[in-house]
């Protein structure tokens, strides 16, 4: 126990004390009033802004780029990778078969173009090119695309078995062509090779460094790995060897990991980073209003949800339980809560427009959306709630939510607790740290919770593990026998309109059963410094960084 | 003295052993799975099993417990689940840097409180004091997480004194590392040196007020010198003690101030470990703050007889 301190100052003049408390509360009052405050732009803030173009600025070759990363990414391991913040990385260093542009469509990267398809769907032919190497300087060619589709469908650990779908044989019948073939036809390939499991790793030092791999990575890429301090950085230099070298302007990238998203505004402003990801909805205002600071912006193809406990008894996975409670068992009840929640309102005054609303898993800017998937259902409190008397349960109808505890997350929810009375609704929001609602989401031990979806280019990606029956994914433990039929034959068709058309069906059915109940978008919200030009993001919310260059102030 | 030297070290590794089993038990009762976290989006239930058996996690938790602490005699802690990197090399790569942010920490709190509980006995009554007990107050009511982010904005941001993140190893270049240590120093030592200026103020309050000062003083020593030689020395007892109390405070203080900082910090391993909850890393981080409490209250009590020969420790004369 501390002693206390001596009554010394008893028998002086009072007024005196009046010295503490008021220097304390002026040091505090001048520290809020110097605050920044948020700028909140009347405008609609949804445009997208893909890329900082360097247009006919005068580059300045070479030069040591910071980038705030705002979480640490796992094992630098393309096989085995399951964090987004991986791909931030690994795009620098590994180039892929397939990437994505701006408007979100697959073009070639490493392959020369599009993979052609045989007639019944299950041979799947991929040209690549020729005169590439590696970082450590060992030859590309299709048995290096070969060994690297191999490891994923083989290694203990890979997270990419079930990306590549069913494949039963893959050869390199040339030094230029790749030959895989399937067991039953697989259209989401192509969009699984502009990922991960398209990132072709040096044969070379998967025979060197075997599940090593990742401390030291080799690719083909316009920058090679240098060295990572744990929790703190990863640096990449300039690739010589790289056939695009010549475009290519930076010696080196450090992608260094703040993860509190005021800190890496702050660094922003300091000019301590050039660039950072995540920004929040709170700075970004303040960013777009500040001198040399740019922000880049795109919605993603991934979403947040409702997610309604149904069927999910025994964990995700397992057979599909019985939940007696009228909100798993009525589909009207969970249909009236999508009813009550006017998106629009809640994204615009939660997130300041910079967010969009959402009600499919499928992304307006998907080439695979279409007027089905992108109908919302209709606003309508007063019918929400004359459907819960007709379904005879009390009003108000409790529900409890269960959310991760960031501030985000806790904004939204309230709002969404305050937006839902109207509708006849009572939400409890009960906040847990994410690693445990990620724990409670798989056991199946909610009501209801709230969590989001990074999203895929391809909507497989997207609706097969989440709404079919036994999906790796369904966390509700819906089971719709025609909704399976649905996603199996979306998956086995390579026509795109008869793919869209199939997942705008499942959307529809999904709105009127409402296992998981569509919320809103996020938009990848990245700023930079413009003292550097050629930074682009696009719908797979990956930071690109790789043509970069310090550009001449104008 | 050895006899109780070496019952200390004895009871020290009792204290060791419980604390291992209740680190290991304890983890595994946190709620959430690490193959969960580990797998993220790519949670399937085969994917899950895998990661399981990859950790040794489907084992019986006594087996589990067998081979930990077989592994922890031969110096191996394991992987981290999310990087892979051996855990012995976090430890090494981390801990150096929250050494040195604490001990940098340390000797800011050091100076600046003792100097201004001085000057706050020495001006008691006047506005040198009144400046002093307003730090004192400020440093114990605002939290580090507060003062990290307004000092970045003020003095990283606005006035670009100091960097705003980064850091740059002490044995790599001492002055940059310094330099990138100085503010992450000054926030955390803000409440130590608070306690401390209290403390010495307290202390020689009542010290000034004792016989042998006032013996001193009528021998004629000059005031400087009551001030320093018999104040503030019989003083540094109650402050060694405070600070002795105030290191575990200061280490899981950098927990914060690591994070703000983007310092590559024991304090943010541990942070880092237990979201993601990476066992191997929170089993090896908790045992070895575990054996710095120890260490430090066994150096703290021993520096008691050092710096007043009148103590003496268990029992002896």
């Amino acid at each position: 126990m501390l002693p206390s301190l001596p009554r010394s100052s008893a028998t002086r003049p009072r007024k005196r004390k009046i010295w503490i408390p008021l220097l304390a509360v002026g040091i505090a009052l001048s520290t809020v009033a110097c605050q920044q405050v948020q700028v909140v732009d009347d405008s609609p803030q949804g445009a997208d802004v893909t890329s900082a173009p360097i247009g006919d600025q005068t580059i300045i070759e070479g030069g040591d780029l910071v980038m705030a990363l705002s979480a640490e990414p796992d094992r630098l391991d393309p096989t085995t990778s399951s964090s987004l913040y991986t791909r931030y990385v690994m795009q620098t260093m590994c180039q892929k078969l397939y990437d994505i542009d701006a408007e979100g469509d697959i073009v070639p990267q490493l392959a020369t173009a599009l993979p052609e398809v045989s007639a019944d769907g299950l041979t799947v032919t991929i040209p690549v090119r020729e005169g590439v190497v590696f970082a450590d300087g060992s030859e590309f060619n299709a048995d290096a695309v070969r060994q690297t589709i191999d490891r994923g469908l083989t290694l203990t650990g890979s997270s990419r078995r079930s990306e590549l779908g069913p494949i039963t044989d893959i050869s390199a019948p040339d030094a230029t062509t790749v030959e895989i073939t399937y067991a039953e036809p697989f259209a989401p390939l192509t969009a699984a090779l502009a990922d991960r499991a398209g990132m072709i790793l040096s044969p070379q030092a998967l025979a060197s460094l075997g599940d090593a791999f990742g401390d030291s990575p080799v690719c083909v890429g316009p920058f090679k790995f240098v060295e990572r301090v744990p929790q703190t950085s990863i640096t990449v230099e300039r690739d010589p060897l790289f056939y695009d070298a010549e475009n290519v302007h930076l010696d080196t990238i450090t992608y260094r990991i703040i993860t509190d998203s005021n800190i890496r505004a702050a660094n922003l402003r300091s000019g301590d980073v050039q660039v950072a990801d995540s920004i929040s909805t709170q700075d970004v205002g303040a960013l777009a209003d500040t001198d040399g600071i740019g922000i880049l912006q795109i919605g993603s193809l991934g979403y947040q949800a409702f997610t309604i406990n149904i069927g999910n008894t025994d964990g995700v996975g397992a057979a599909v339980g019985v939940i007696g409670t009228p909100l798993a068992v009525e589909a009207e009840i969970r249909k009236a809560f999508s009813m009550s929640v006017d998106r629009e309102s809640l994204v615009s005054s939660v997130f300041s427009d910079w967010y969009e609303s959402a009600c499919s898993p499928i992304s307006p800017s998907s080439p695979f959306s279409s007027d089905a998937s992108e109908a919302c259902p209709e606003f309508d409190p007063v019918a929400a709630k004359q459907m819960l008397e007709d379904a005879g349960v009390p009003i108000p109808f409790p529900i409890t939510m269960e959310v991760t505890n960031t501030p985000d997350t806790l904004r939204f929810a309230q709002a969404l607790q305050a937006a839902v009375v109207e509708g006849g609704f009572e939400l409890s929001i009960s906040p847990i740290e994410y690693s445990t609602l990620l724990d409670v989401q798989a056991r199946g031990d909610f009501d209801a919770l709230q969590l989001g979806w990074s999203g895929r280019v391809d909507p497989h990606g997207n609706m097969f593990n989440f709404l079919s029956t036994g999906g790796g994914n369904n966390y509700s433990g819906y089971s719709n026998p025609e909704v399976d039929d649905l996603l199996t034959s979306a998956a086995e068709t390579n026509d795109s309109a008869e793919r869209a058309d199939l997942y705008g069906q499942v959307v529809e059915i999904v709105q009127e059963e409402n296992p998981i109940v569509y919320l809103y978008r996020v938009r990848s919200l990245t700023g930079y410094t413009t003292d550097i030009a050629g930074v682009e993001t696009f719908a797979d919310g990956v930071v690109h960084l790789s043509n970069v260059a310090f550009v001449e102030a104008e | 003295m050895t006899r109780y030297l070496l019952t200390r070290l004895w009871q020290s590794a009792i204290t060791l052993i419980l604390a291992s089993l209740v680190v290991f038990v304890g983890v595994r009762q946190l709620p959430g799975d690490p193959a969960l976290a580990m797998a993220g989006e790519e949670a399937s239930p085969e994917r899950l099993a895998e990661i399981r058996t990859q950790l040794g996690l489907d084992e019986p938790i006594a087996t589990q417990y067998v081979t930990f602490v077989g592994n922890m005699l031969r110096g191996d802690f394991g992987a981290s689940t999310r990087t892979g990197t051996p855990v012995t090399d976090l430890i090494a790569t981390t801990l150096p840097v929250t050494l040195w942010l604490a001990g940098y920490a340390l000797i800011v709190a050091i100076i600046v409180g003792i100097l201004l509980g001085v000057i706050a006995e020495r001006f008691r009554g006047r506005w040198p004091e009144w400046v002093a007990n307003g730090f004192a107050l400020i440093g114990l009511s605002v939290p580090n997480f507060w003062l990290g982010i307004l000092a970045i904005l003020y003095l990283a941001v606005t006035v670009p004194i100091f960097p705003a993140s980064g850091y740059v190893p002490i044995g790599e270049d001492p002055l940059q590392g310094l330099y990138h240590l100085t503010l992450p120093a000054i926030i955390l030592g803000t409440s130590l040196a608070a306690v401390i200026m209290r403390q010495t103020r307290a202390s020689m309050i009542e010290t000034m007020k004792t016989d042998y000062v006032r013996t001193a003083r009528a021998k004629g020593l000059g005031r400087s010198r009551v001030l320093f030689r018999y104040g503030l020395r019989n003083s540094l007892i109650v402050v060694v003690t405070i600070v002795g109390l105030q290191l575990g405070g200061l280490i899981s203080g950098a927990v914060v101030t690591e994070r703000i900082f983007a310092l590559p910090g024991f304090g943010k391993l541990t942070l880092d470990a237990v979201f993601t909850r990476d066992y191997p890393v929170i089993q090896a981080v908790v045992l070895i703050i575990t054996v710095g409490y120890i260490v430090i209250n066994l150096a703290v009590d021993l520096l008691y007889s050092v710096i007043n020969p009148r103590i003496r420790v268990g029992g002896s004369n």
